[in-house]
């Protein structure tokens, strides 16, 4: 499992999590993002992406051990 | 034209390696000689510009005569079609942008990108399997790549074709017209300009009629791609003909030429850093923060020269006159010291990565996450297939346009191909 924290006050509403991870990200409606806090481990490729992409850098992205089988 | 500092961006001969004039520039953060562009060069001012509604990117808002010698650079839409979004401002702007967003992106097209992810793995494979099998290029094999003309090329404009929905065997013709429509985008001083003017205007013409006619089935035979959902949208949340077209034509110049430029810049700085195009070999999670870095060591929209003030706006000191015209240098504020620290270094594990590569604000890259997933998907395919790549020629020769900046060709030979 992934634990997700985005910072809501620095998200811009670029919407880049949620083209890149779109089963974690989604938009509600033009600008508010929701998201899961703690993804399957099988989203972590586009988790990342979607971290690194973030145009304000406003995902923290965490490993959480032991629950990955 | 005198212009000191700005003629020799321009000046062809500076392209291969621009950065120790962005240095120079960024001493003036707001640069005027006189009579030229208000040139705004570092990170901080840049950042707040794009985030500026006092800024207009509607060149009717430029006062009569406003020396740019940029100003002739068009964009590649037509005289005859209305400007597309990304040369307006809102309300319009918003209106088409978001019009166009809908079957694009989230919130209503969430898995839109998400779902072109098999097209563009197989993409990028049989573009190496060409080039392994000596399909494509000069008929010299692996020991001549022109990664320009066999890779970086073909492969966004395919995307783009898939993405609107251009029929499978109409892509042929969609590479030569969009071959001609870059071209026009790299002036070729010893052509003949009044031939190739009309080179460039029968190109147009005939891609317009095309996706006219493209446009028109859509609406009798919808399928899921962006054009059908486009032309079937109906009310408030609808575009004309005319806008739907410029669009069309917007996100096919804008999606591709600047994709090239990011995959071939991409590769010529894997090539001068063996170091991490051998990590990135074994590590294909690399691709992501790598592209960010590129994006911001070397991006492919080097400038923007479109904007000017809707009134007069101080910017250190220096009052900018309603009207003038303005360059934002993103290459330049990518590599301010004050933002960042060793900005001269290629560093694909800066943690610190805000880059002003895709713009920011209202006409932040609207097609940025397909450019992302193309990057990282053709760096991270070639670094793993070719076996020990290099460069035939260092620099290599540069396109003419110093805005969308990137070289022209990129020979390289390497000793084989893994499947």
């Amino acid at each position: 499992m992934l634990r997700l924290v985005v910072d809501l006050n620095r998200c811009q509403g670029y919407a880049q999590c949620a083209f890149l991870a779109p089963d974690v990200f989604a938009m509600h409606g033009d600008e508010g993002l929701l998201y899961d806090p703690q993804a399957e481990a099988a989203q972590r490729e586009r988790v990342a992406q979607a971290a690194a992409a973030c145009p304000v850098q406003a995902i923290l992205v965490e490993e959480l051990e032991a629950s990955d089988a | 034209m005198k212009q000191g500092i700005l003629t020799d961006i321009l000046d062809h001969s500076h392209r291969a390696d621009p950065y120790p004039l962005y240095a120079e520039l960024r001493k003036t953060p707001v640069y005027h000689d006189g009579e030229g562009p208000y040139v705004v060069s570092t990170y901080h001012e840049i950042m707040a510009l794009l985030h500026d509604p006092r800024l207009s990117s509607d060149q009717r808002n430029r006062t009569a005569g406003a020396a740019d010698p940029l100003a002739e650079e068009d964009t590649g839409d037509s005289a005859t079609l209305p400007p597309g979004f990304l040369k307006l401002d809102p309300p319009e702007h918003d209106r088409l942008r978001r019009i166009t967003n809908r079957p694009f992106g989230p919130p209503h097209s969430p898995h839109r990108i998400e779902s072109m992810r098999g097209d563009l793995d197989e993409t990028v494979k049989n573009l190496i399997d060409d080039i392994a099998a000596g399909t494509s290029g000069n008929g010299e094999g692996t020991e001549r790549i022109d990664l320009v003309d066999q890779f970086s090329y073909p492969f966004p404009v395919t995307m783009i074709c898939r993405l609107l929905g251009v029929p499978r065997e109409d892509e042929a013709r969609f590479h030569v017209w969009a071959d001609t429509l870059a071209a026009s985008l790299d002036p070729d001083p010893t052509a003949d300009q009044a031939e190739r003017a009309k080179v460039t205007q029968d190109a147009r013409m005939e891609l317009g009629m095309y996706l006219a006619g493209l446009i028109e089935d859509r609406r009798k035979n919808p399928r899921d791609d962006m054009l059908s959902h486009l032309a079937a949208a109906t009310g408030e949340e609808s575009m004309s003909t005319m806008e739907l077209l410029s669009t069309a034509a917007l996100l096919l110049i804008a999606g591709h030429e600047t994709t090239v430029n990011l995959i071939t810049n991409g590769m010529l700085t894997l090539l001068r850093h063996p170091d991490v195009l051998q990590r990135l070999r074994s590590e294909p999670g690399l691709a992501v923060p790598l592209v960010e870095e590129l994006l911001r060591y070397e991006p492919p929209v080097q400038l923007l020269p479109q904007r000017t003030p809707l009134v007069d706006i101080e910017i250190r000191g220096v009052t900018v006159p309603k009207g003038a015209a303005m360059w934002l240098v993103l290459a330049a504020g990518n590599r301010d010291p004050q933002r960042f620290e060793n900005p001269d270094r290629f560093d694909p594990d800066r943690k610190d990565i805000q880059h002003l590569g895709l713009g920011s604000g209202i006409h932040s890259c609207f097609g940025a996450p397909l450019a992302r997933l193309e990057a990282q998907k053709a760096l991270s395919e070639l670094a793993r297939r070719l076996e020990n790549p290099r460069l035939l020629e260092d620099p290599p020769p540069y396109r003419q346009n110093a805005v969308l900046r990137g070289p022209r060709h990129l020979m390289i030979a390497c000793d084989g191909i893994r499947p």
